[in-house]
């Protein structure tokens, strides 16, 4: 294998960061990618976002909720009539 | 050796440490881009000269020339104990005249010897060639022209050329030396920077890639990128390295179907015909070929690019001429260089061939370059070989001819191409001109049209060439006139009188060519 000093022939540098040539190439579609990028992490915002806003819990604020049930006569489990045949 | 397990890469580098440090030696002289090398094999390594390693001599590896060159160095390094002279990076500006490198002071020595002061007190020795020409300051009515010309001796300090007779005429003149000093400096620094020793990884050349890698030719750094180039970070070496590819690699980006030169950039529809036909030959549909018996399939004959007023660009080292050939990878290529200058810097390989009947014009061909592609040369001139009918039929499907600033308007050349442009013009095929200026390319253009009489078609507008040279060269004979090489591009053919739909009178007035933007 080769000694002593190796020319940097890689596009990346010795702790693998991208060299110099490699910012250049990429240069022309930087502002490309970078505006899809965001608009792909939009979207996929945007769908988190409503899926949890959709399975969240309802909103029943405009249902009258009824008064609770009156204690008392009429009620058929508490008239003296029945007797009970003990435990069984 | 056993490689059986590495890589090519690293086998090429393996072998890179192991070469004799006394392999060839690059020398690049005068303005142009010119590398004398014997070497035409493929696996040569030899461009690198191993900086700080001794010599290890190798038994495996030696297919290196054994010129007069060679001979010589070996003999010198053996001789002499002592390292070469290594030019560090900061400290490659140096006057030429005391250079360390003597081929620098030789071409010092040359520029005292042949290159007039430009101040405009001395009498004009060549008519000016252009309107920004120093030359055509130099006038009576202009109050100057008084003195006889005289060579130049006076160095600027600042970039180390000699540029004036005296320090007088120099530090009057010091506005116009201005605006040129910096890149005069940087042409002195590259100069050195050749010559310096160092290790060259710009100039180990990639091979072939796999028919799938897409080439991108927006720019230089996405196709070297792309192509898989060693990663070229300086501006030095980047310049260095497309002073060389810039030749095969502007044909290419025009010819290659994703050009970055469309309709909507500088093509005209006219070119897109021409080329779309050469790229049907360039990129033709996979046939399913293979290497067994059922995989032999007919194969078109090769693409043809004539280079006319071939000079610097005939002694071009193989391998980048080859890197034209790796942009197209299914089509064969025969590059015909035709020029009487087509043998400059190739002393090595005269005497040209005899003339037999199997070749008539003793051009040397070299066809062991890998099977993809054939280099012709005829030093002959160009309208010789058409009135014998030598390449003869032409087809625009196969045919390009490229000229590398052919000076077609410039007042010294363009008698010689008078009798080649209407050939040119009758064949149809299109021609791909460059030109080292703006200004010389609108005076092309203009030359050409006046020469056509309404009988060429502009096929793609003059503008700047997106691979051209980032190095700026010197001309030795006048170093105020810095060029580079292919600055800008431009196309023509001959009309062609084809039956066409009629879709009513035209009021841009179309029918004149598309000459005017």
């Amino acid at each position: 294998m080769p000694v002593g000093r190796i020319p940097s022939a890689s596009y990346y540098d010795a702790r693998n960061r991208p060299g110099a040539s490699l910012y250049r190439a990429r240069q022309p579609y930087l502002i490309k990618n970078a505006i899809t990028g965001v608009v792909i992490v939009a979207f996929v915002a945007g769908v988190y976002s409503f899926t949890i806003r959709a399975i969240g819990q309802d909103d029943f604020s405009d249902v009258p909720i009824p008064d609770a049930p009156i204690q008392g006569a009429a009620a058929p489990h508490t008239t003296a009539g029945v007797r009970s045949a003990g435990p069984a | 050796m056993a490689a059986p397990n590495l890589c090519s890469k690293c086998l090429r580098q393996a072998l890179r440490y192991s070469l004799p440090s006394h392999v060839s030696r690059r020398t690049f002289a005068a303005s142009a881009t010119k590398s004398p090398s014997t070497e035409r094999r493929l696996h040569q390594a030899s461009r690198q000269r191993a900086a700080a390693l001794e010599p290890q001599r190798s038994t495996v590896n030696e297919p290196l020339p054994n010129t007069s060159r060679g001979q010589q160095d070996k003999k010198d390094a053996s001789q002499r104990q002592s390292p070469r002279v290594l030019l560090r990076p900061n400290n490659l500006f140096h006057s030429y005249t005391r250079s360390p490198s003597p081929e620098i002071r030789q071409r010092a020595a040359f520029i005292r010897q042949n290159a007039y002061c430009p101040h405009p007190d001395h009498q004009p020795t060549r008519q000016p060639t252009s309107p920004f020409d120093p030359e055509g300051r130099k006038t009576v009515e202009a109050g100057g022209a008084q003195q006889p010309p005289r060579h130049v001796s006076h160095e600027c300090p600042d970039c180390g050329i000699p540029v004036s007779c005296c320090e007088e005429h120099f530090v009057d003149d010091y506005g116009s030396h201005l605006e040129i000093c910096d890149m005069l400096r940087q042409i002195n620094e590259d100069d050195h920077d050749l010559v310096s020793g160092r290790f060259f990884p710009e100039f180990e050349y990639p091979g072939v890639q796999i028919d799938e890698a897409q080439v991108n030719l927006t720019n230089w750094d996405t196709l070297l990128y792309s192509r898989e180039f060693h990663a070229v970070n300086e501006d030095r070496p980047m310049r260095q390295v497309t002073r060389l590819l810039t030749y095969p690699i502007t044909v290419g980006s025009v010819l290659h179907e994703l050009s970055p030169y469309g309709l909507k950039d500088r093509i005209l529809p006219e070119g897109l015909r021409s080329l779309s036909a050469l790229r049907y030959t360039l990129h033709p549909p996979r046939s399913g070929a293979g290497i067994d018996v059922k995989g032999i399939r007919p194969n078109p004959p090769p693409m043809r690019l004539f280079v006319l007023g071939a000079r610097a660009e005939s002694s071009l080292p193989r391998e980048v001429w080859l890197q034209l050939a790796h942009l197209f990878p299914r089509a064969t290529f025969h590059v015909i260089l035709i020029g009487p200058e087509a043998m400059a810097n190739r002393d090595n390989e005269f005497p040209l061939p005899e003339r037999t009947p199997a070749n008539p014009f003793g051009a040397i061909v070299e066809d062991r370059l890998g099977g993809q592609m054939k280099i012709s040369t005829y030093v002959e001139y160009f309208h010789t070989l058409h009135a014998a009918q030598h390449f003869y039929p032409y087809d625009p499907y196969f045919d390009c001819f490229v000229l590398f600033h052919p000076g077609l308007g410039h007042p010294a050349s363009s008698h010689e191409w008078t009798e080649t442009l209407p050939q040119l013009l009758e064949t149809k095929v299109p021609v791909l001109c460059t030109g080292y200026t703006e200004f010389d390319m609108e005076r092309d253009i203009a030359w050409v049209k006046e020469q056509a009489k309404g009988e060429a078609d502009l096929l793609m507008q003059a503008g700047e060439n997106r691979f051209r040279s980032l190095r700026w060269d010197l001309n030795d004979a006048d170093p105020g006139d810095v060029s580079c090489g292919n600055w800008g591009v431009w196309a023509f053919r001959g009309k062609r009188y084809e039956a066409d739909e009629y879709r009513g009178k035209r009021e841009d007035g179309d029918g004149s060519g598309g000459w005017e933007k």
